[in-house]
């Protein structure tokens, strides 16, 4: 490069460095991550009330095309706000094998609340490390982390667990719905049999014939304050909805940005992929919804990463990626 | 000697393992990141001072309450004592360039750019910018690699591979200023290679009293990865008695668990630059940090090249300042109505 153009560029990145600085003093975060939020939002909320009329059209179509007309909604309707919740199978109906599934992508969706869920809490530890560290602490400490970082780039957040108490999992559901969220992240670490493996992976809802996955989720369910019964009708009614291709788009981003994103300081990390089991606060929530197990206690060295704050925000700023990546998507 | 009112432009590399200065009136100085307060009344009266930083806080480390304030790069948080001892260590490293009271350098005259690693977050920035209160009020927090690629000019098409002792960073130069996606952190690094060291060393000669200082030590001057003729003999007590002890495997091998690491995010990095500009990045890799020192590194490195073309990779000689000189010229080169900015 020519002197000139060497003080030009140099000249450049001096700004950029002086305004980063500036940036963490006020508090911002990377420009590079920072969504255009004004225009965006108020456009995203514009659009909103422009795909009215094309969800009444789209409704028509699909009962025109032999899709079943959209049974009463279990929640109230939300006015403007519209989700992939808005054509949901009844809860008690089987779901017939010619059903034409509906392509969540006829509709213009906009993800503006999220629920954040910390695993576990109160006399429920989750998993724990031989050095005592345990699931529930983490679990709440990123969830706050995460918290901060999406209310940082605009989004509404509600957490259903804000201290160190038991929530019953049906609770969390609850709260979930009631908010009128968005989408659902519920986070949790891991615990496995091998204790020199360690990764990441995310749920979402599904059947699952693997007996390992079967385990944790009735693990996972422990607390969950519903009958079998009430588990048979949630589920029965789930497995084949627009819910869960979102759920499983969800899942992916989602697994994408934390692998990313937490391989980068930890080159052993593995990919345990995306993977459908019946957790309960998946099967009970309206919207689509994750579980996220964003690492693995069972594994010492693990352990040892996730007892620090900087790692812990570096799952929070990974799950805050795949949260921004599938909302712009949408 | 300067002046109250002349004002004084620094570049830290505050680092893990060993920090920096590099000023504008020329004084460099580099010491180990390690600070110390005498243990008890006895320790102090021996000592005859209230706290020790440095390589003296390393040798009477026995008699103090020692810290090393920084973890793979950054301040640990939540520890009073760690923020004091970041602290001290800065102060320190003023004094010897000729920072505060006594007719020198008026701390509100001090212009400093500390480097710390790629991945550091907003948060880690802010917490340093928070502890360094009061020391160092016009402040500019940069990338480690960042620094060091504004020092050399290798503003564009080139790769920085900074080896240090928490974090290995590397960055890729566009000629903007590096994004998270221009940028990865390692916590693979020289303190990771000494701990390794340490249990190879203890697997093959359990008799042996040997200390991560000491193997820090021997790793310094002797490390290496691939083949080498020489024998890394070292002495230590065994039982004890002073012994020869031949570490050369050990000291392979502990080096070579970077490789594979460094190899795969050098790689990555490198696809993920515009396919035009790949092979001029790769005929520009350069290697800096106490890392950079490894015998055979480069070479290493340029081998993994050939699968994707071949390349070149060169390495500082002098990769001790080379952070802070980077940090340095940035502090030189942002006007003072920028400084003003930064400043509180």
């Amino acid at each position: 490069m020519r002197v000139g153009k060497i003080n030009r560029v140099k000249r450049q990145l001096l700004r950029e460095a002086v305004a980063d600085n500036l940036d963490t003093i006020r508090g911002l975060p990377p420009r590079n991550i920072r969504p255009a939020h004004r225009i965006s939002r108020i456009w995203f909320r514009r659009a909103s009330l422009a795909v009215v009329p094309l969800l009444v059209a789209g409704s028509t179509y699909l009962t025109i095309n032999g899709a079943p007309p959209s049974p009463p909604r279990m929640a109230a309707p939300k006015p403007y706000v519209i989700t992939a919740r808005a054509v949901p199978l009844p809860a008690t109906t089987a779901v017939p094998e010619s059903f034409e599934r509906v392509s969540a992508s006829a509709f213009p969706l906009s993800v503006h609340r999220i629920v954040i869920d910390a695993g576990h809490g109160g006399n429920d530890p989750g998993a724990s490390a031989a050095s005592h560290l345990s699931e529930k602490e983490i679990t709440l400490d990123i969830a706050q982390r995460l918290r901060t970082v999406l209310q940082q780039n605009g989004f509404d957040v509600v957490v259903t667990r804000g201290d160190d108490r038991l929530i019953p999992l049906r609770e969390r559901a609850r709260m979930a719905n009631s908010s009128d969220g968005d989408i659902f992240v519920s986070i949790h670490v891991n615990s496995v049999a091998n204790h020199n493996s360690h990764g990441i992976e995310t749920y979402y809802l599904g059947p699952t014939n693997d007996p390992t996955l079967t385990r944790l989720a009735a693990d996972e369910n422990r607390t969950s304050g519903y009958s079998l019964a009430d588990l048979h009708k949630l589920l029965d009614g789930i497995y084949a909805d627009v819910r869960r291709d979102e759920s499983h788009r969800l899942a992916s981003v989602i697994q994408s940005q934390l692998f990313d994103g937490l391989r980068t300081v930890d080159p052993r990390l593995q990919n345990w992929g995306v993977k459908r089991a019946p957790f309960i606060v998946l099967v009970a929530t309206e919207m689509p919804a994750i579980l996220a197990e964003v690492g693995c206690l069972s594994n010492d060295r693990d352990a040892e990463m996730l007892r620090h704050p900087e790692y812990r925000e570096r799952i929070a700023e990974a799950l805050s990626q795949g949260i921004k990546s599938y909302a712009i998507q949408r | 000697m300067a002046a109250d009112t002349e004002i004084l432009h620094v570049g830290i590399d505050l680092g893990t393992s060993r920090s920096a200065i590099s000023a504008s009136n020329g004084e460099r100085f580099v010491v180990d990141s390690f600070v110390g307060w005498p243990a008890d009344m006895v320790a102090r009266k021996v000592l005859k001072r209230d706290v020790l930083i440095g390589h003296e806080a390393v040798a009477n480390r026995t008699m103090l309450d020692l810290h090393r304030p920084l973890e793979r790069g950054l301040l640990k948080e939540g520890s009073d004592k760690d923020v004091e001892a970041v602290r001290e260590l800065l102060r320190h490293l003023l004094r010897l360039v000729g920072v505060t009271g006594n007719g020198h350098v008026a701390t509100e005259n001090v212009r400093a750019v500390v480097g710390v690693p790629a991945a550091a977050l907003r948060t880690n920035k802010q917490y340093l910018r928070n502890s360094m209160k009061g020391i160092v009020d016009s402040l500019m927090i940069v990338s480690e690699p960042f620094a060091v690629a504004y020092g050399l000019n290798a503003l564009l098409h080139t790769m920085i591979i900074d080896i240090g002792a928490g974090t290995t960073d590397f960055c890729v130069m566009k000629g903007r200023y590096p994004t998270e996606e221009d940028q990865r952190t390692l916590t693979i690094a020289g303190d990771s290679v000494d701990q390794q060291l340490l249990k190879l060393i203890q697997e093959r000669y359990p008799q042996a009293n040997v200390t991560i200082f000491m193997v820090r030590e021997w790793k310094e001057k002797q490390s290496f990865v691939g083949s080498s003729k020489a024998k890394c003999v070292v002495t230590a007590p065994v039982k004890g008695v002073p012994t020869d002890l031949d570490i050369t495997e050990e000291i392979k091998t502990a080096c070579e668990t970077l490789l594979a690491p460094a190899i795969e995010t050098m790689l990555d990095l490198l696809s993920r630059v515009e396919p035009e500009f790949q092979e001029k990045v790769r005929n520009n890799i350069i290697l800096s940090g106490g890392g950079g020192l490894i015998k055979g590194l480069p070479q290493a490195l340029e081998e993994a090249l050939k699968q994707v073309g071949g390349g070149k990779v060169t390495y500082m000689k002098d990769p001790v300042f080379v952070g802070s000189d980077g940090g340095l010229a940035l502090a030189l080169d942002a006007p003072e109505g920028d400084w003003e900015k930064l400043s509180g």
